[in-house]
């Protein structure tokens, strides 16, 4: 059985990698641009879009934690979301 | 760095780290403030400054509905639910802004900031005055949507049903609208709506909205990114500051009662409404 509080776990250190990978190419980026080397915007652009990412991978573990936890309406509701912010990259 | 010295960069972790408290405290997005931050003070076009701080308002609020999520206070069933009008309307409003003359997106700002300003006296001089908690309904008549959290206050579990599902959802396309047009997270109108409207508690009606602004934000914040509007270096810092700040604040203005800081930040946001609706005109 895939409890609540599973769930809310999968949530959380969903939302705390995607935040603390950011940091670490954040960190990184401004490192190397401050030492002079090249790689550094690269590192920063990097860290926005893993942070930018990490609100889909949130989606993503709701389709999946519900889908588990056999609660369709809200999964199905969970893809439209993910739908949602596809549309809004593509545009 | 190329576009920031050593000054600046200090300016923005401070004022990053500020926000990020002021964001964990408050349980806002802390756009209202950096929208007239990076305009007023650094001179960002506004289009740019709205970008900056929709992914600032990612940051905070993928950090603070981590611990959100954990304690039971974010109800992510509504989340889910309210989320997909949000989203549509960030979108609506960052395709919207991208229309908008600065100076007219400026005004809409000033004049957005003034009922803001508001509200937040208000809540900070009357802050008993929110619709309490509504106990579920009996069995057979309750909600998926319902649910309950541990009140460190009160010391005891506080149960909740969820009403008025419909129109809630709809005034959250207008939240997500205005998130999408003016860098701001949208919980200014989401928490009022889940709190009066849907009959949801305070304290889970702003860990819910928190949790909902990520995904609004993030909408919106891809429109800009695919124009090249996203400041790279300026964001990058705001963004690290905005991080510090926010574990900051969760670990350690848990238990500060905000409503003195609520009149603080009302009087702060008339002052800026002031001087944007200055700069605008």
């Amino acid at each position: 059985m895939f409890s609540e509080k599973h769930f809310a776990k999968l949530i959380q250190r969903t939302l705390l990698a995607g935040v603390f990978l950011s940091l670490f190419l954040l960190f990184s980026g401004f490192a190397f641009t401050v030492s002079g080397f090249s790689s550094g915007a690269p590192l920063l652009r990097a860290g926005l879009l893993a942070l930018l990412l990490t609100p889909v991978a949130r989606v993503g573990m709701l389709i999946y934690g519900y889908w588990r936890g056999g609660e369709l309406y809200f999964a199905l509701l969970s893809v439209a979301v993910l739908a949602l912010l596809a549309v809004s990259m593509l545009l | 760095m190329s576009e920031l010295n050593a000054l600046n960069f200090s300016i923005l972790i401070f004022f990053g780290v500020f926000i990020g408290l002021a964001g964990s405290a408050l349980g806002i997005g802390g756009g209202i403030f950096m929208v007239p931050f990076l305009v007023l003070a650094l001179k960002l076009p506004i289009h740019q400054a709205v970008a900056a701080s929709l992914v600032a308002i990612v940051a905070t609020s993928s950090a603070v509905a981590a611990v959100n999520v954990e304690r039971g206070l974010a109800n992510i069933r509504l989340g889910i639910t309210l989320e997909v009008t949000t989203a549509l309307g960030s979108l609506a409003g960052a395709l919207a802004a991208g229309r908008l003359p600065a100076a007219a997106l400026q005004l809409l700002f000033a004049l957005f900031l003034f009922p803001v300003s508001a509200l937040m006296f208000l809540k900070g001089r009357r802050p008993r005055k929110m619709a309490a908690a509504e106990p579920p309904p009996p069995a057979g008549g309750a909600s998926a949507l319902d649910a309950s959290f541990f009140d460190p206050a009160l010391a005891a579990h506080t149960p909740y049903a969820v009403k008025r599902i419909a129109p809630a959802s709809l005034l959250s396309f207008f939240a997500g609208s205005l998130s999408g047009l003016l860098g701001i997270g949208g919980g200014i109108v989401q928490v009022p709506v889940m709190n009066l409207l849907c009959g949801v508690p305070m304290k889970a009606a702003a860990a819910t909205s928190n949790f909902i602004i990520g995904v609004s934000a993030a909408a919106s914040a891809y429109v800009y990114f695919r124009r090249g509007l996203i400041p790279l270096e300026l964001t990058a810092v705001i963004v690290a500051g905005v991080l510090m700040g926010s574990f900051l604040g969760i670990y350690a203005l848990y238990r500060v009662r905000s409503e003195k800081l609520q009149l603080a930040f009302g009087a702060l946001t008339l002052l800026v409404a002031v001087k944007m609706l200055l700069k605008a005109v």
